[in-house]
């Protein structure tokens, strides 16, 4: 073993595994914001954005684009993809996420009371 | 290391395949401290856009179908394939049919509470008949959508299964929020009075005063467990995401239903008693405009909903 970590061969290949290994860090890092701090949970769909936004299914699971990264439940977590896959990144091209809207919010009920009479049409319109 | 038997040429190659691994499993390891989905952080820092304040309000006033209302709602935005969309769509209207008693008991409530605000005085023992009649019809709309539930299981896929369960489970976490009682410090921020403080531009002393009386008067009205709730749409949700599922089974279901239905309706009913004293005639008109607006309308139902 001693010989060959001291041949030019190995010095050679050593170096080749340095310099992979920084590229692919280097590629890690991009597109990755801060990973999830300890006690920092804010940055992954919210309850309500689940419940209210078409998923696109990629890779055997359904994924939500939000905060810039596609977003998709692995076991019990989220998780998102460093950098945007190519399909991905082709379908939000296409179109935005669709969203639901099922009410008014309750201030603009009564801020615009008696026009909601009239306005029906626009509730729950995707 | 098998790898440095290897002539240089492969040696290299394979170093920089093993590299490449190691740097994808580092990026992989990164999102293992992601949190599960449905935390209270998640749910409190949610933004605010008119899409979340509308499911709130949604979930504040429409009681009529527990986790089958939570599921029926999953189906309008789960994107599923032109394929699917159409018997998705007839099941998504059967379980609307389904709930279309425990609707008609929601509305009939919700319009007596109009009533009495318009007339500052509400029928009491009406309002607890109709929440009773509401938590018998929630209880039934699960065993009558059984049929449905079970044909979704077949038309969908594993991978929308899963969306669907995710969606159900989001859903119950909103429903949380919006029905908070006022006396909670955890989500109470969306809850009722927080929204009518808003709303109506409540002095502080209105609002004490409510939120006095409501403590009292909900004391006799039996407390959703959230933790036995959970527990059973995680028992949903697992026999939903497996191969085989028969919503029969599920007899919980119907529990949870009418207990959420009741619990919603009922609470809805405390908190318009205590706040008609305490509001001005302008603010109970206006409180009753509002309601009137929701006994009239089943915006869950409408038809631009599976995907």
């Amino acid at each position: 073993m001693s010989q060959q970590r001291n041949s030019p061969h190995a010095k050679v290949a050593f170096a080749c595994l340095l310099g992979a290994l920084a590229l692919a860090s280097s590629a890690c890092s991009v597109g990755v914001d801060a990973g999830y701090p300890a006690g920092d949970y804010d940055d992954y769909p919210s309850d309500a954005y689940i419940a209210t936004t078409e998923p696109v299914y990629f890779n055997g699971r359904a994924t939500y684009w939000y905060n810039n990264h596609w977003y998709y439940r692995d076991g019990n977590r989220w998780s998102h993809y460093d950098q945007e896959p190519p399909a991905l990144a082709s379908r939000r091209a296409a179109s935005p996420p669709a969203r639901r809207t099922y009410e008014r919010p309750a201030a603009s009920h009564v801020a615009a009371r008696p026009a909601a009479r009239t306005s029906g049409a626009a509730r729950g319109r995707r | 290391m098998a790898i440095l038997h290897l002539p240089l040429g492969r040696r290299v190659v394979a170093l920089i395949a093993l590299a490449s691994a190691l740097g994808a499993n580092a990026c992989a390891s990164q999102h293992a401290a992601a949190p599960p989905p449905t935390s209270a952080n998640a749910a409190q820092s949610a933004a605010d856009d008119d899409e979340a304040s509308g499911l709130l309000e949604h979930h504040r006033f429409h009681h009529h179908g527990g986790v089958t209302l939570f599921i029926a709602m999953s189906l309008d935005t789960l994107g599923l394939p032109q394929n699917e969309r159409a018997a998705v769509e007839k099941i998504r209207q059967d379980l609307h049919t389904h709930m279309q008693p425990a609707l008609a008991a929601d509305q009939s409530l919700v319009a007596t509470l109009a009533d009495g605000l318009d007339a500052g005085n509400i029928d009491t023992s009406k309002v607890d008949s109709e929440v009773s009649q509401l938590a018998t019809a929630a209880a039934a709309a699960h065993d009558a959508s059984s049929d449905a539930l079970n044909e979704l299981h077949n038309v969908l896929t594993p991978p929308e299964r899963a969306a669907l369960v995710d969606k159900v489970e989001a859903h119950w976490a909103v429903w949380q929020r919006a029905n908070a009682e006022a006396s909670a410090t955890e989500h109470a921020e969306k809850g009722h009075l927080a929204t009518l403080t808003a709303n109506l531009g409540l002095t502080p002393e209105q609002t004490n005063r409510i939120r006095q009386t409501m403590s009292e008067s909900m004391k006799g009205v039996p407390r959703v467990d959230a933790q036995e709730a959970t527990t059973e749409l995680h028992a949903f949700g697992d026999a939903f995401e497996s191969d085989k599922f028969d919503a029969k089974s599920l007899s919980g279901t119907s529990k949870l239903n009418a207990h959420l239905a009741s619990w919603g309706a009922a609470h809805l009913a405390h908190f318009i008693e205590a706040a008609s004293p305490v509001l001005s005639a302008e603010q109970r008109a206006t409180l009753a405009q509002h309601l009137r607006e929701h006994a009239g309308h089943n915006p869950s139902a409408e038809a631009q909903g599976a995907t």
